[in-house]
């Protein structure tokens, strides 16, 4: 009996624990309950590029990074899934189009030379060789008439290719080409050696402005392609959400009735093992770090259906063995003892379906077999030691003196007494049955 | 009859009657078999189910509206979709399930139309403008796209996380219990598998009804909480054969077993259910297909766990019967 009080204190403890770390720790919810978005890339093989390597994906990150994050303040995330995918998340009051945007543009910058026949005519273009690798910076700025233009700032190769192009070409144009459309056909008037060039046109000041990001950002070395995208927005989030807990809670309560109703004072306790299940479950959901969608609160939710179920499955048997004649003590135990093969066979089933869902399913169906793991695994321990703890504190040991704490009627429990008597009896006189 | 050995009033001879369990289950399925049977030749993705954008891509746009929108109204939008060159729109509106809240959504106007592989903004901005136009007050709550490449792979992994969850299952009842018990178990899964997924297909038929990758995962639960409950009723007749073989017949203790769970197999659905009904009715919209998905199926599982598992069992068990006196015979 002092082991047990010695237990009760240690899950009181751990209760307390679960109650300050659901207090303190701050919940993760995911983007169907407070709003976001959420893109999904591919990075797209092209007729000189046909495998997308490691090096490639970290650069595709990087760049991308630049141009969503260009100061770093932002909280959207880049992430790789898979081989060649990415993973944008971008919380709810960020610009979904302008995001999109940025993603899909490539935003090579090429000056390409003319080609030239006979008689000096431009019949077409041709790489120069110099590219947005070799732009140290560039800036937005204006001319003397106060238009925007944009200013490059080569680095010392870009500024040697640069030299080369306007020395060879002077007096002829060259064109800048900015994802694969001419942005300006400038005469070369001189040749330029200091490595600065401008891009005039008729760019708004944000258009200069967003081009600059793109520059700066450099271009994507392969290009990428949306494949998934998910938007929702903070009212819905919201609106799920409070729902999402009105349900929970409305649900918990008429399994807390009928617990009480059906299996009486032993009901009771499942009850309050209950609460303690869900507090534990929602701690080792903070510690764990996981993200709770509306797919994972359905898991959770189903997990406290199995978590009574085991209360129910060890309640039936105790009261069989009630019903056989066993004292208090031993029904108990024996109960536990007895659902447990079938609890256990269970609940490893449900936990083997969780972890081929976690591993194979997509994001919304992880979320979900994660919660239900955790919820099996910690309703396994709730149901065997709280709840059996609280039942052997109750009801101590000895005869049940009153069978109606157990729903069970009163000759159930005497005529058990009497057939376990004969029973003795008949041992006795050594006749067997 | 030697029943009496297991001293329980309440008596359900289940393996007597098996024939009307499985005319039962017959009965049960066959609607839906007719329904999956008719969509494959219907729909032009061939599936006995009728698929969403998750599998098939494409695009979902929800917008939040004041009122609700009558039907001429919805054939209104569709008719404006359609001569600015929405591809091929369907448009449905939601009711959210009713809350206090003052800010809560009211109606949901979901429009549905093919994946812009290269302009999603500009088709999205599109659709944006038809609806404001007759809707002012109409705010994007949701948009969902889906490229046509990730719904196949998708399509593929749901397949093969599903195969490999029965197969998981069918070789960890084999470790624990023994094959007949497995291969008994496995065909209650499908048993219930194929009724839950017979009610979509007819839900799909009749009330346009789509599934989408939450379908998959409320499928795989059903076959998690279905195998819970077969697994109780075999965990006690695999207690009941160690005690009792001796002194009982195999059916009777497959009937013992039975109904000495019969309680324990109710109640943890009743409760359950509860549970599920309340997210049912006062839950999201987004995931009312889902829930209504595990009640169909918690529900077929606790009668297939009581009518269909443990009389297969038995069945398995006399045809084997059968075999070895046949064989002994003429041996003879």
């Amino acid at each position: 009996m002092k082991n047990k009080i010695i237990l009760f204190w240690i899950i009181v403890i751990l209760a307390i624990a679960a109650i300050v770390t659901v207090k303190c720790l701050p919940t993760r919810l995911g983007l169907d309950l407070k709003g976001g978005s959420r893109i999904l890339l591919e990075a797209q093989t092209t007729e000189t590029i046909s495998k997308i390597t490691q090096d490639m994906m970290d650069s595709l990150k990087a760049t991308l990074d630049r141009r969503i994050n260009p100061n770093g303040v932002s909280e959207i995330t880049i992430q790789q899934v898979e081989d060649k995918r990415l993973l944008i998340e971008i919380p709810k009051d960020s610009d979904l189009k302008e995001v999109r945007r940025k993603l899909s543009e490539i935003a090579e910058l090429e000056f390409k030379k003319p080609i030239l026949d006979d008689n000096d005519n431009i019949v077409g273009w041709e790489s120069s060789g110099l590219t947005g690798k070799d732009l140290n910076k560039a800036e937005v700025g204006t001319d003397n008439a106060g238009r925007w233009l944009i200013h490059l700032n080569f680095n010392d190769q870009g500024a040697r290719k640069f030299a080369k192009l306007t020395r060879e070409f002077k007096g002829y144009p060259i064109a800048i080409y900015f994802n694969g459309e001419v942005m300006s056909e400038p005469v070369v008037q001189n040749e330029i050696t200091g490595g600065l060039a401008q891009i005039t046109g008729e760019f708004t000041h944000e258009k200069a402005k967003e081009d600059v990001d793109l520059l700066n950002a450099g271009a994507l070395p392969v290009p990428a392609k949306i494949l998934e995208e998910n938007a929702v927005s903070p009212t819905l989030g919201v609106d799920s959400l409070h729902k999402s807990f009105v349900a929970g809670f409305i649900g918990l309560g008429f399994v807390m009735l009928f617990m009480i109703f059906w299996y009486r004072l032993p009901g009771l306790i499942a009850d309050m093992a209950l609460v303690i299940y869900s507090l534990l479950t929602f701690a080792v959901f903070k510690i764990t770090g996981v993200t709770l969608t509306l797919a994972g609160i359905a898991g959770f939710i189903l997990s406290i259906g199995m978590a009574v179920d085991a209360n129910i499955l060890i309640f039936e048997r105790t009261k069989e063995e009630l019903k056989s004649g066993r004292t208090l003590f031993t029904a108990i135990n024996s109960g536990f003892d007895r659902a447990f093969t079938s609890i256990f066979d269970s609940n490893m089933s449900t936990i083997i379906t969780c972890a081929i869902l976690y591993f194979l399913g997509s994001n919304i169906v992880k979320g979900f077999a994660l919660t239900l793991a955790i919820g099996v695994i910690v309703s396994m321990f709730s149901a065997i030691t709280v709840t059996k703890n609280f039942m052997h504190l109750m009801f101590g040991t000895g005869q049940l003196k009153h069978p109606a704490l157990f729903g069970l009627k009163e000759s159930d429990i005497n005529d058990a007494y009497q057939a376990a008597e004969t029973q003795r009896e008949k041992a006795k006189f050594g006749v067997l049955d | 009859m030697s029943y009496s050995v297991f001293n329980t009033k309440k008596y359900i001879d289940v393996v007597k009657y098996r024939w009307i369990w499985f005319a039962l289950s017959f009965i049960l399925l066959f609607p839906g078999i007719v329904a999956m049977v008719i969509s494959m030749m219907q729909y032009p993705t061939h599936t006995p189910l009728r698929v969403g954008i998750d599998f098939t891509g494409g695009t979902i746009i929800q917008y939040s509206v004041e009122q609700n929108i009558p039907p001429e109204k919805v054939t209104d939008i569709r008719n404006k979709l359609v001569e600015q060159n929405v591809d091929s729109p369907v448009i449905q509106v939601l009711k959210p399930s009713s809350s206090d809240n003052e800010n809560a959504i009211k109606y949901i106007l979901s429009i549905k139309t093919k994946f812009a592989e290269d302009n999603q903004t500009d088709e999205i901005d599109k659709i944006s403008g038809i609806i404001s136009s007759d809707y002012p007050e109409a705010q994007i709550v949701q948009t969902n796209s889906v490229g046509p490449v990730l719904g196949k792979q998708l399509f593929v992994n749901s397949m093969i996380a599903v195969t490999l969850a029965l197969l998981g299952i069918v070789i960890y009842l084999t470790l624990r219990f023994h094959f007949e018990f497995a291969i008994s178990a496995f065909l209650a899964l499908f048993h219930d598998v194929l009724f839950v997924v017979g009610v979509f297909s007819i839900l799909g038929l009749t009330a346009g009804v789509q599934i989408d990758s939450l379908f998959v995962t409320a499928i795989l639960t059903v076959l998690g909480f279905s195998v819970h409950d077969t697994i109780v009723v075999f965990d006690r007749i695999r207690e009941n054969l160690k005690f009792y073989s001796k002194k009982a017949s195999y059916d009777d203790i497959v009937n013992a077993s039975v109904n000495q769970t019969l309680a324990r197999s109710i109640n943890t659905s009743l409760t359950t259910l509860f549970t599920l009904g309340a997210l049912y009715l006062f839950g999201g919209v987004t995931t009312r297909d889902f829930v209504l998905v595990m009640i169909l199926g918690i529900a077929i599982g606790t009668y297939s766990s009581i009518f269909f598992a443990s009389t297969i069992v038995a069945l398995w068990n006399d045809i084997k019967k059968a075999k070895k006196s046949k064989s002994q015979s003429e041996g003879v």
